[in-house]
């Protein structure tokens, strides 16, 4: 039994023989659909900040600088490449790329970030399709949004006008400190 | 077979006035508010009713009316019924009747509540600290609502856990918290006495990052689906699947039944390569490095198919609540059938090759020994539970999604030992493709979303189990206000059977212990309920290579 045995095994490894793919000195094609680093079309955005309000690692801030200028940042350091933020974009204005070789000493270059020009809108101050009641969109944080992102923080606030305090307090964020520090 | 309402009426009469309140959503879920001070008789009651324990969940209720809530939750396997014990405490006085002397499993439960919320337990026989760290400060309760999501005590120095009692005569011996075998970070404490273990003791949860709270703080109910799949690494959809399910549970969505199918085969496709890279691994820490490599091999042709289905090779992100995210189209369901058939044929040398294999065997068979009756008193699940006569499958005795319309047996072996866990698993290899193969067939067209119409109410239960490669994974949810749980607790299937893993050391041999804990296919991570936060310090320090090499030998050359 013992020998049987063996010798199955022998053939069970001769058969396949050696399977061991040549990556990374031959290049690996990842499939069709494959879910890899987000990219963002500015062309597209318009500036919603659904992506944000829906990102589950929290890796897309929103900054509003002034009443027209919205910077978006995409951190890709934390990111998850859960696709959800191409899915809830209203424009398809974010594709999730073929890019998974995404290892690098320095955060900036996994980091996007696009500066949008925003038009007023005359009724609610930021344009936002207010009707829509299903929950995905009732979730989101709407309005201006102050986001610090030099230490790339989500702040949880959102004003229905542009608010310059919000915006300075902002700038003051702190991550959390230990007790008694 | 008892039905909900004889299970009412045995609890009524037998304990009139401490029964306060039954609350049945379904006929398969009974929730019974109970006086605080008869927790034990009543959780003895349902236990001989023929009730298995799952696990505690405790909350804070402070807020409402002062309270601290506890939930002990039971499953009766033959009757398709969940019975939840809810009591609540005095927040003041969170003393409670320990159940543990009569249910080991809850042992653990119950310490969780002990440093998380701040509760008293009379009677517990081992009232020991469980998940927070040595240094985490006393009378801070991470788990109440006034503490921040992102506090951070200071570090404290010279705080160590306190082992249990060597046994007189014996050796301690520490495996962990880095250990090759363990792939993981824990910490056995293992007691020899030569080469037999006369006892261990365990410390765990190195890796505990609070998921619960952050999810019941930070993020609605759509993102936790993505952050509970990255709570185990194999099995993700699973968790994710439990999540959505209690969510749907609680808000009475139906969801369409084109999803019900698609997630079970999702969750299917996860046991196949999930037992296959057990196999590998099983084999790779007896020495057999052969299986290794093959069952990894025939794995990967599943794993390139789901990405292909799903966009990457795991953490699926397939499972969202209400539905599925993707569809699968006929040329995937083609090639699907192909790989299976690969895969059902590869799967078969492989077995063929080691069944009669003497050295494989020697190793397993007669190791990590415990009866049956050992494995029902500590509520044992899955595998582990099915290798020791235990006949549980949660996918037949609480049917979910699409299992109900698919025919497949539950193997289950009386051997007891490691050996029986491997014939399991492989059994239930086969089994996972036969089902996969019948979902294909009748998985009826129609939409693979579904939207909610309505606001969630808060303030629901809901209870949710999904049979896991590793066992039964259990979800349960309070549904809360601003779109977020209130409460949400994951009960991995480690999480049981860790606890009974110093059972199945007793009187084994050392060299042993590397594929004992491995029979249960821990999941240190799931039962810690990791997610990576980056609360960082303020200031990320980043070093190179080279840095962290030079650090290292500096600190070698100085332990020298
Ligand atoms: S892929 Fe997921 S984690 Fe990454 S940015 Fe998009 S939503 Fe966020
Ligand atoms: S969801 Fe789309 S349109 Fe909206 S901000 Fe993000 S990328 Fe721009």
């Amino acid at each position: 039994m013992w020998l049987t045995s063996k010798i199955k095994q022998v053939l069970l490894v001769l058969k396949p023989g050696v399977v061991t793919l040549k990556y990374p000195f031959e290049p690996h094609p990842v499939p069709k659909n494959f879910r890899g680093q987000p990219v963002w079309d500015h062309h597209k955005c318009i500036g919603c900040g659904g992506c944000a309000a829906h990102c589950p690692a929290r890796t897309i801030l929103v900054r509003d600088l002034c009443q027209d200028l919205r910077v978006m940042m995409y951190d890709g350091s934390r990111c998850t490449y859960c696709g959800r933020c191409a899915d809830v974009c209203p424009e398809s204005a974010i594709t999730m790329s073929e890019q998974y070789e995404l290892a690098t000493n320095d955060k900036n270059d996994i980091t996007l970030s696009m500066e949008l020009f925003m038009l007023t809108c005359q009724r609610c101050g930021r344009c936002y399709n207010r009707e829509k009641t299903n929950m995905i969109d009732k979730m989101g944080l709407k309005g201006f949004r102050y986001d610090n992102l030099e230490l790339r923080a989500v702040i949880q606030k959102a004003t229905e006008h542009f608010d310059e305090k919000m915006l300075e307090e902002s700038d003051r964020h702190q991550r959390p400190r230990k007790i008694g520090e | 077979m008892l039905t909900i309402e004889e299970v009412k009426n045995k609890l009524s009469n037998r304990f009139k006035s401490a029964i306060i309140h039954f609350d049945h959503p379904l006929r398969s879920r009974l929730f019974v508010d109970i006086d605080k001070a008869r927790v034990r008789e009543i959780s003895n009651e349902i236990v001989r009713m023929g009730g298995r324990y799952l696990v505690s969940i405790g909350y804070d209720n402070i807020a409402r009316d002062k309270t601290l809530g506890l939930i002990h939750t039971f499953s009766l396997d033959r009757d398709d019924l969940f019975v939840c014990l809810r009591s609540a405490v005095p927040a003041e006085d969170p003393v409670l009747d320990s159940i543990t002397p009569d249910i080991p499993n809850a042992g653990w439960s119950e310490r969780e509540y002990m440093d998380l919320l701040g509760m008293k337990f009379t009677g517990h026989p081992k009232p020991k600290r469980l998940i927070l760290s040595d240094d985490w400060p006393e009378g801070i309760y991470p788990l109440r609502k006034e503490v921040p999501w992102n506090l951070m005590p200071p570090p404290a120095e010279n705080v160590a856990y306190q082992l249990d009692e060597c046994p007189e005569g014996c050796t301690v011996v520490p495996v962990g918290p880095f250990h090759p075998t363990l792939h993981e970070p824990a910490h056995f404490a293992v007691f020899v006495d030569g080469e037999t273990i006369k006892g261990c003791d365990y410390r765990g949860f190195m890796v505990h990052r609070g998921i619960e709270k952050l999810c019941q703080t930070q993020v609605t109910y759509n993102e936790i689906p993505f952050i509970a799949e990255r709570i185990c690494g194999i099995c993700g959809s699973v968790h994710a699947t439990s999540y959505s399910q209690s969510v749907e549970l609680a808000s009475g969505l139906k969801i369409s039944r084109r999803a019900e199918f698609i997630r079970t085969i999702m969750l299917e496709i996860e046991r196949v390569h999930s037992h296959l890279l057990w196999l590998g691994v099983a084999g790779h820490l007896i020495g057999f490095d052969t299986v290794f490599m093959q069952a990894w091999r025939v794995r990967e042709s599943i794993m390139w198919f789901s990405e292909k289905l799903t966009g990457n090779r795991k953490t699926y992100g397939m499972i969202v609540v209400g539905g599925v995210r993707r569809d699968i189209t006929p040329e995937l369901k083609d090639e699907l059938a192909g790989v299976l058939k690969t895969i059902e044929k590869e799967l078969m040398t492989i077995k063929n090759a080691i069944i009669g294999d003497t050295a494989i065997h020697r190793r397993t068979k007669g190791v990590g020994c415990i009866t049956n009756e050992e494995a029902r008193l500590w509520s044992l699940v899955g595998p582990v539970a099915r290798a020791r006569g235990i006949d549980i499958d949660v996918r037949r005795d609480h049917p979910y999604a699409a299992y109900d319309e698919v025919q497949f047996d539950v193997p289950v072996l009386d051997s007891c030992d490691v050996w029986a866990t491997v014939v399991v698993r492989i059994l239930e290899t086969f089994e996972s493709i036969k089902i996969i193969r019948q979902a294909l067939d009748k998985m009826p067209d129609g939409p693979i979303m579904t939207e909610f119409a309505e606001d969630i109410q808060p303030l629901r239960h809901a209870i949710s189990a999904v049979e896991a490669p590793r066992g039964e994974v259990v979800h349960y949810l309070i549904t809360g206000e601003e779109n977020r749980p209130e409460r949400w607790r994951v009960r991995a299937p480690t999480y049981p059977n860790l606890q009974g893993v110093p059972l199945m050391l007793l009187n084994d041999q050392f060299a042993d212990l590397p594929i004992i804990i491995g029979s249960i296919d821990p999941c240190f991570s799931c039962t810690d309920r990791v997610v990576k936060v980056d609360v960082g310090s303020g200031k990320a320090i980043r070093l190179t290579g080279r840095e962290l090499e030079q650090i290292s030998r500096a600190k070698l050359n100085a332990g020298r």
